[in-house]
């Protein structure tokens, strides 16, 4: 697993690329604990190179997005390959996150 | 290439999550072999998520702190029946798969999905426990393109 981060303007971008599980999360997850427990923190999770999502992957997601949403801030995910996103359906968590097809309609989002 | 015979294949593994991308890959690389199957994607998507997850589940409840414990997994393509089956075999502490509770999906939870994608994403899955050893097995039919479903 490979993860970049880099700020486009006010929002905070995290990639993915490679496995999403319990054998690469420690380093998302701490990035997107320091990054959500700012107040008003946008952030966005790039999943275009995501091959793979588990369970606890899923777990990190749900966990960033409340701590987000306490702060008042916003947390969006992007780019999901089919059989990820049939993941977030068959659990229901695609009706709690914002998802969007790509980066460039996630951060027109956050521009609303 | 056509398989005349059903597919084995064995993994002995630590029971560490490093180790099972290799599970993945081997059930990546045998599906594969099935030629004409619907939506290959989506389906070695499914069974390696379900096998990941009891992996991830035999390691983190049935292992917890022992940090020696193996897994067994012995996987079986069986190209004319159009069926994989998934063994999984574990010295570690045993529960009741039947007394897990179905998640409520309407709250959005931080854990609870694990156990539920693997029943979800498999046509049957059963759990043994034995004095020796706990066994797990999954199986998955699919079929070929014309068919609409998997």
């Amino acid at each position: 697993m490979d993860m970049k981060t880099y700020s486009a303007g006010e929002i905070n971008v995290l990639e993915i690329t490679g496995r999403f599980d319990a054998s690469t999360v420690q380093p998302i997850a701490t990035w997107l604990e320091q990054t959500t427990s700012t107040p008003g923190a946008r952030v966005l999770v790039n999943l275009t190179d995501t091959t793979f999502v588990d369970s606890t992957a899923l777990a990190t997601l749900v966990q960033a997005l409340k701590r987000c949403q306490q702060m008042q801030g916003d947390l969006y995910l992007c780019g999901m390959r089919h059989p990820v996103h049939m993941i977030f359906e068959l659990t229901r968590l695609d009706k709690a996150f914002s998802i969007f097809s790509d980066k460039e309609r996630a951060l027109q989002a956050f521009a609303k | 290439m056509t398989l005349r015979s059903p597919e084995i294949v064995r993994l002995d593994l630590p029971a560490r999550y490093v180790y099972l991308h290799l599970v993945s890959e081997s059930l990546a690389d045998m599906l594969h072999l099935a030629e004409g199957v619907a939506d290959l994607e989506t389906l070695i998507y499914k069974v390696q998520l379900a096998t990941h997850e009891v992996c991830t589940n035999i390691i983190h409840h049935a292992y917890g702190s022992f940090d020696r414990g193996r897994i067994v997994i012995e996987m079986i393509l069986d190209v004319e029946k159009r069926l994989l089956q998934i063994d999984l075999y574990d010295t570690g502490a045993s529960f009741d798969l039947a007394s897990v509770p179905i998640p409520d999906l309407d709250q959005v939870r931080v854990h609870g999905y694990g156990l539920f994608l693997i029943r979800q994403l498999m046509d049957t899955v059963t759990y043994t426990a034995a004095p020796d050893r706990n066994h797990w097995r999954l199986t998955k039919s699919f079929c070929a393109r014309r068919c609409q479903t998997i």
